[in-house]
């Protein structure tokens, strides 16, 4: 979203740091904090997989949850039939989740602006119908076991972490690649970018189903993690508002955005938890208004922001009526 | 960089009628166009030109005739595929990737044109370098492409169009706006391109640059061509006079000459 | 004196766009403004039709000051921009558009003004109920501009009327404008066609970077050297 896709990357080196420092949460032996970090990762996981279309391709996608919940509905199904290896998890939920977002992108990839995103939207709704009546999915508000292993609680817990930390990689070396210039070009201009021989559909496909393999191997080691699986819990609204808002944050279109961005929030959420456990959500509303009426860039925005104050003040305007 | 390909540039408009509907856009239109030159497009608003670099850059199917470019017939090309042909455009309402920089915005070009399957990022960025000293936007390089003044997003589009490899380039009224000094800038950009053997169809509605840089010129009008030839047979045709350059233009074009053979 | 502006400021945010401009246009008058791309010659307009911030200075009309008004108001005093690149409703009508022109009026003339502009402007009687983003730019130019007189202008203020249009056509625009000049209006013409505007008007400015630098009747201003050189090269 800044001039240039690159600049940040000493952010982006601090952002591994911060990572670097999520490996010894195990380590405190909290159950409470291993789970908040772990939610913080597979949020951050998500919210790398909609950076991917909406923030570096421009194309806003209320339907990302789609991709989480079919990677866990992936583990599930494994599970179901004895494999519990999370491994096979999430290499099934990347194949399953790119077939579903070619098959489904080719068709409502064409559509532009709003009409995408409420096509999204419809198809995550649909997700959730769906899983609610398969019977074959456990179904109709209907319940799915599958097996916890108390002894490797940690270990999911580590693999969050390395499903994020190779989200993170692939966006940063994908926006530095021909492939990030194509998606950034779509954004900025998509007639433009046909003009200069990029093929938008093309594109545009391989954006969503990056994204998806994300937000699907953020899924596939959720389910077994969690130990319970249900369409409320898989297609869940905070699935899909989290990861949007954690981009907007942080920073849409950049390497670190998600990860900053989903520190942040989650941090304030607990923080507001905290102290104002009734209205909490009260002012999580708050903050994020404020944020886009000064921030709408996201924080990163301010990293490398060339011409200060006045710089930021005009571009604020082109957000004013 | 050699542009002149072994097919050939030479660009054939046989016959070609465009319909929408009801509408007549263009109707039995035939020129050519010789490889290396440059060819002025001019007339009214309305009078096919637009629809006439559709059809010349292959996204328009001719409803009758046909456009053959370097021996071949081009026709129903998507957008993305033509600057794979050898065809870059320049548009009216120009275009740049706001966010990127300038070098940014070229460099797309390269990585996607003609060459750019073959081109890294690397390679595509270093490319950049000779454009934009070409184009003169060497002092803005790295500066985002929003912060351009008008003549220098002009000078951008032209850029990005040379980063894709062209043998033919259509302009499309490049030059609107700009004032006289940044026209004939303008001009001896084209000129220099012109000069590294690309072959260049201008549609400008500035008189005076059209006739200068233009070998030959087509003039449309309501979908038909109604004058072709030299700069010099065209503003002196009747029918164009009254169709596109006015009584006013008429006279004043009398008495320069009259000044210059009395003078 | 009909516009009189004196020691005019105005900036675009932090960008000051307009130092210390002076001019006038007398009644019924036909002023050229000319200069280059970002010399400031829109915001000029802009600043007289109040939709650029004005910092300092005094833009009377009739009299009557004009500085930090809204744009409705200056409207009802009489003074009407035809924007650059004309601004039309592209998805409503001609006819409607030119009725856009007549918002502010509560009078009983505006059919009657209707039917006198396109008596003046018989091509938009062709295309009275085509939609206007579909006309042909020239025919824009002609909706742009009978909208503008629809709200029954003084003084009309017309941005780079001729920017994209084929000669033949500013000639006939042209014309329009004689006729309306004819009827009382006076006219304040930005024009980047610069030998044109020189020709047609009585009086000219010339603007560089915000700046009045040169003034004069037309006339003289068309064999002024430097003007020459700077404006009517190629």
């Amino acid at each position: 979203m800044l001039a240039g896709i690159t600049g940040r990357r000493w952010v982006f080196i601090g952002a591994l740091g911060l990572m670097g420092l999520l490996l010894f949460v195990p380590g405190l032996h909290s159950e409470y904090l291993n789970l908040t970090f772990r939610n913080i990762l597979m949020f951050a996981a998500m919210s790398y997989g909609w950076n991917m279309i909406g923030g570096y391709t421009g194309y806003v996608s209320f339907g990302n949850v789609v991709f989480f919940g079919i990677g866990a509905y992936c583990s599930a199904v494994l599970s179901t039939h004895g494999i519990n290896n999370l491994f096979a998890d999430v290499a099934l939920a990347l194949v399953v989740n790119v077939i579903f977002a070619v098959l489904i992108g080719l068709p409502i990839l064409r559509l532009r602006g709003h009409y995408f995103g409420i096509a999204t939207l419809a198809v995550g709704l649909a997700a959730f119908d769906v899983a609610n009546n398969l019977d074959v999915l456990g179904g109709s508000g209907g319940v799915e076991l599958k097996q916890i292993d108390q002894a490797h609680f940690y270990l999911y817990y580590y693999a969050m972490w390395a499903v994020t930390l190779v989200c993170m990689l692939a966006t940063f070396f994908i926006a530095r690649s021909k492939l990030g210039y194509a998606f950034v070009a779509i954004r900025e201009n998509e007639e433009a970018a046909q003009v200069l021989g990029i093929s938008p559909t093309r594109y545009k496909v391989i954006a969503w189903a990056i994204g998806a393999m994300m937000g699907g191997a953020a899924g596939a080691v959720f389910g077994p993690a969690n130990g319970f699986l249900d369409p409320g819990t898989a297609f869940a609204i905070d699935n899909t508002v989290y990861p949007i808002a954690m981009a907007i944050l942080g920073g849409m279109g950049t390497a670190s955005g998600p990860f900053i961005g989903a520190l942040l929030l989650s941090g304030v959420n607990e923080i507001l938890q905290q102290h104002f456990l009734t209205i909490h959500a009260l002012f999580f509303g708050i903050i994020i208004v404020l944020m886009m009426l000064f921030l709408p860039r996201g924080l990163m925005y301010l990293v490398g922001l060339r011409g200060g104050m006045r710089r930021w003040l005009s571009d604020l305007q082109a957000y004013r009526a | 960089m050699s542009v002149a390909s072994e097919n050939g540039v030479s660009l054939r408009i046989e016959h070609v009628g465009m319909r929408f509907g009801g509408l007549r856009a263009l109707d039995d239109v035939s020129f050519d166009v010789e490889r290396g030159t440059i060819l002025g497009l001019i007339g009214p608003n309305g009078s096919g030109k637009t629809t006439m670099m559709n059809v010349v850059s292959g996204v328009y199917k001719p409803t009758s005739g046909r456009v053959m470019y370097g021996g071949k017939r081009i026709a129903d090309v998507p957008t993305h595929e033509v600057c794979h042909l050898g065809i870059a455009r320049t548009f009216q309402v120009v275009k740049p990737f706001a966010s990127l920089t300038v070098r940014e915005n070229v460099a797309v070009g390269a990585m996607y044109g003609r060459l750019g399957a073959k081109r890294s990022a690397r390679d595509a960025f270093a490319r950049t370098n000779e454009l934009l000293e070409l184009v003169a936007l060497a002092r803005v390089a790295d500066r985002p492409a929003s912060d351009l003044t008008i003549p220098d997003r002009k000078r951008l589009e032209v850029a990005k169009a040379l980063a894709l490899d062209p043998d033919l380039i259509l302009l499309d009224e490049v030059m609107a706006g700009l004032n006289a000094s940044e026209v004939d800038e303008a001009l001896d950009l084209l000129r220099s391109i012109n000069a590294r053997g690309v072959t260049l169809i201008v549609v400008e509605h500035l008189m005076k640059a059209i006739m200068s840089i233009s070998r030959r010129i087509v003039v449309l009008a309501e979908g038909k061509k109604i004058a072709e030839g030299t700069p010099q047979e065209v503003t002196s045709s009747p029918a164009v006079i009254e169709a596109y350059l006015g009584a006013r233009f008429a006279k004043r074009q009398e008495t320069d000459r009259a000044r210059r053979e009395g003078g | 004196m009909a516009l009189a502006i004196h020691g005019l400021n105005a900036s675009y945010g932090d960008v000051r766009v307009l130092w210390d401009v002076s001019l006038e246009v007398g009644e019924g008058e036909i002023v050229a403004l000319i200069g280059n791309n970002g010399a400031g010659k829109s915001s000029l307009l802009g600043a007289i039709s109040g939709l650029v911030h004005i910092d300092s200075g005094s833009v009377t009309y009739a009299g009557r000051e004009l500085a930090h008004l809204p744009p409705d108001a200056v409207v009802r005093a009489g003074v009407i921009q035809v924007p650059q690149n004309r601004r039309l409703f592209g998805a409503l009508t001609v006819r409607e558009n030119l009725l856009m022109g007549a918002y502010l009026r509560s009078d009983k003339e505006v059919d009657a003004d209707l039917e006198r502009v396109l008596i003046l402007l018989p091509r938009l009687r062709e295309r009275y109920d085509y939609l206007a983003g579909r006309l042909s730019g020239g025919e824009q130019q002609m909706v742009a501009i009978a909208r503008g007189l629809m709200g029954r202008p003084k003084m009309l203020l017309i941005d780079e009327m001729s920017l994209g249009l084929a000669p033949v056509l500013v000639d006939q625009l042209l014309e329009i404008l004689q006729q309306i000049h004819a009827s009382g209006v006076a006219i304040l013409m930005v024009e980047q066609d610069v030998q044109t505007a020189l020709e047609f008007a009585e009086r000219a400015y010339v603007l560089e970077t915000g700046r009045i630098i040169l003034s004069g009747p037309a006339a003289q201003l068309l064999d002024d050297p430097s003007v020459k050189k700077a404006y009517l090269g190629v």
